[in-house]
């Protein structure tokens, strides 16, 4: 190959690359300064209106009593998946990543079909815990579509963090438990972190199997999503971009915040003071 | 005190196979074993992590194998170390006294006592990743002698060292067990530990205990071509120290990097010792004359034994063989490092 061809071919090459970060890049700001050009001037007044300030504290509350759960059930699961040896654990493991791989909407309506058909969801219903079409069942709505990433985020910590570790703990005189809360959930924070962020963010957003569990009722099942879409087909266009501004802000942070959490490990971040 | 009885473990690929052993009270036992023996994994079946599948292991008379790893009180040292990165030296020595529940004067009596007696008061604040392999040693050592564990187990505890670290070590793991008495179970791979250390070794081989004795005696009398091989740790020495000199006989003396006095033994690996027909003027800081009294084929490489006043076997390349024309009864030179000498 001639010398100027090479020349030409890897000119080419680098050009395909920095083109393609270049648009991709450009066109995700675009569409969503798009949103927030038009969103955020009303922000302001919207955030004052009753319907918004409503979803946001609906959307906060949920997010945040979901996220509390996914813990509590996460952490006790991803760490018996890293470091538990037991028949059918690959079959366990799939089962576990299921709603990762559902459309929400089909969550939605297997939860709707557990808790609105089923003698299980009869008996609970009759005990005052209602599912249906109320903020209950939005909080298990945002539970069973994000648990699966919060166990993805925790067990690939869990799996990074030296066994031998909990065992000199024990050699030391710690129990099991001790040693997990000791060794294993410190050394765990950063995932734990990342994992908490990422699900709070996942939750705000959550629609679609909460659509179909909660429904969309304006002041009572109405979150940010929710709102947005309610807004949105009825034309309020104000109000609808201000739910769509509100989410994306606390989006992008998260997305920082879990960059940052996510990114380091918590020793290098502890011994750096030194 | 410390009896293990038909121990077997299948793990994985590797088995230990009817592991018997008697450790004393006191006692400083090495087991000596090629990488990749389940030396470890020994260890671990003594502390616990891993249950045996046949036999059991005994603390006078009690069956310690039923135990909880917390409740057989016995102190753990990988070779990594394995500090508990999100602590500072102080709370991982502290760790222990508190799961223990050791009355608070009582430990920090025992912290003060341990980090005095290893020198480790200027290292207190510090994260393990800020702290060099030795001070991770020595934090690591304190972690688990802080609890008064009725045997203290290690793990290679010098490989991780550089050859000068590694001496240090070698006469600061003497100490501690000259001083506090903890019975010390130590595995390695490098006979040269067992004979500097160890008052018995044990030399493990696919998972098998082949022999058990004080290191001179394994040394002198393996009994099994396996056994000699592996502790064939040619050019053992006697002689005597002043300074970092050691008189090994009549008007020869090897220089090394350790100071001490007295009566002295000490070994060379024959890889590190070079062979030429003038004297070297090189970094090597021993010279000494002599003539060749014996050479063995061995694979790419000759084995060649001089008398320099002491026999020296080196391991010399089929190649400079026949550029330097060596044959049976020519003078050499034969040179070696002053730290290529480990003092035992």
């Amino acid at each position: 190959m001639e010398k100027s061809e090479v020349r030409g071919q890897n000119i080419l090459f680098t050009a395909v690359i920095s083109i393609s970060i270049a648009f991709l890049t450009g066109f995700i700001i675009l569409a969503i300064s798009m949103v927030l050009l038009k969103g955020l001037p009303n922000i302001i007044s919207s955030i004052l209106s009753r319907e918004i300030q409503f979803a946001v504290k609906l959307s906060f509350a949920t997010s945040i009593i979901s996220t509390l759960l996914c813990i509590a059930i996460a952490v006790p699961v991803s760490y018996g998946m890293s470091r538990l040896e037991f028949f059918g654990k690959r079959f366990v493991s799939t089962v576990l990543d299921i709603p990762i791989a559902l459309p929400p909407i089909v969550s939605g309506v297997a939860l709707l079909l557990l808790f609105g058909t089923t003698e299980f969801g009869h008996a609970l219903a009759a005990r005052g815990i209602q599912f249906i079409f109320t903020p209950l069942g939005i909080i298990l709505a945002q539970f069973f579509v994000n648990v699966p990433y919060m166990i993805k985020v925790l067990g690939s910590t869990m799996n990074d963090i030296d066994p031998r570790m909990e065992f000199v703990a024990r050699t030391l005189g710690c129990s099991r438990l001790q040693a997990f809360f000791k060794i294993t959930l410190p050394l765990a924070r950063s995932g734990l972190m990342a994992g908490i962020v990422i699900t709070w963010a996942r939750a705000l957003g959550e629609f679609g199997a909460a659509l179909m569990l909660a429904g969309a009722t304006r002041l009572k099942t109405e979150t940010l999503p929710v709102s947005l879409f309610l807004n949105m087909s009825c034309g309020d266009l104000k109000l609808a971009l201000a739910a769509a501004s509100i989410l994306i802000i606390i989006s992008v942070l998260s997305l920082f915040l879990f960059e940052i959490m996510g990114g380091k490990q918590y020793e290098l971040s502890r011994s750096s003071l030194y | 005190m410390l009896r293990i009885d038909n121990l077997y473990k299948k793990l994985g690929s590797f088995e230990l196979t009817n592991i018997n052993l008697n450790i004393e009270k006191d006692e400083y036992f090495i087991i000596l074993g090629p990488t990749g023996t389940g030396k470890t994994v020994l260890l671990e079946l003594i502390a616990g992590m891993y249950q045996p599948d046949k036999g059991s292991v005994w603390f006078g008379d009690t069956k310690i194998s039923d135990l909880y790893p917390e409740q057989r009180n016995i102190g753990f040292v990988y070779q990594d170390y394995a500090l508990f990165p999100h602590l500072t030296v102080k709370e991982n020595i502290f760790f222990g006294i508190k799961c223990r529940g050791i009355d608070v004067n009582e430990g920090h009596r025992r912290f003060k006592e341990i980090v005095d007696f290893l020198n480790i008061e200027y290292l207190l604040d510090r994260f393990p990743s800020t702290l060099s392999g030795g001070e991770q040693q020595r934090t690591a050592i304190a972690r688990a002698l802080v609890t008064s564990p009725r045997i203290l187990l290690l793990d290679e505890p010098l490989s991780a060292l550089d050859p000068r670290t590694k001496q240090i070590f070698q006469e600061e793991l003497r100490r501690i067990h000259d001083n506090l008495k903890t019975t010390t179970l130590h595995i390695t791979h490098d006979f040269s530990e067992a004979m500097a250390l160890g008052s018995q070794v044990g030399v493990l081989h696919n998972g098998e205990i082949m022999q058990v004795g004080k290191p001179m005696e394994v040394f002198r009398h393996p009994n099994s071509h396996f056994v000699a091989n592996f502790v064939g740790a040619e050019n053992i020495i006697e002689g005597n120290a002043r300074g970092k000199t050691i008189e090994v006989c009549n008007n020869i003396n090897i220089e090394t990097i350790m100071e001490k006095t007295g009566p002295s033994t000490l070994t060379i690996r024959p890889e590190d010792i070079i062979i030429s027909r003038e004297k070297l003027f090189s970094s090597a800081q021993n010279n000494i004359p002599g003539k060749i009294i014996n050479m063995i084929h061995q694979g790419p490489l000759y084995r060649v034994t001089v008398d320099a006043g002491v026999a020296l076997t080196a391991l010399v390349t089929m190649q400079a063989v026949e550029e330097m024309g060596l044959e049976k009864g020519d003078p050499v030179w034969v040179a070696f490092k002053s730290a290529a000498v480990h003092v035992l």
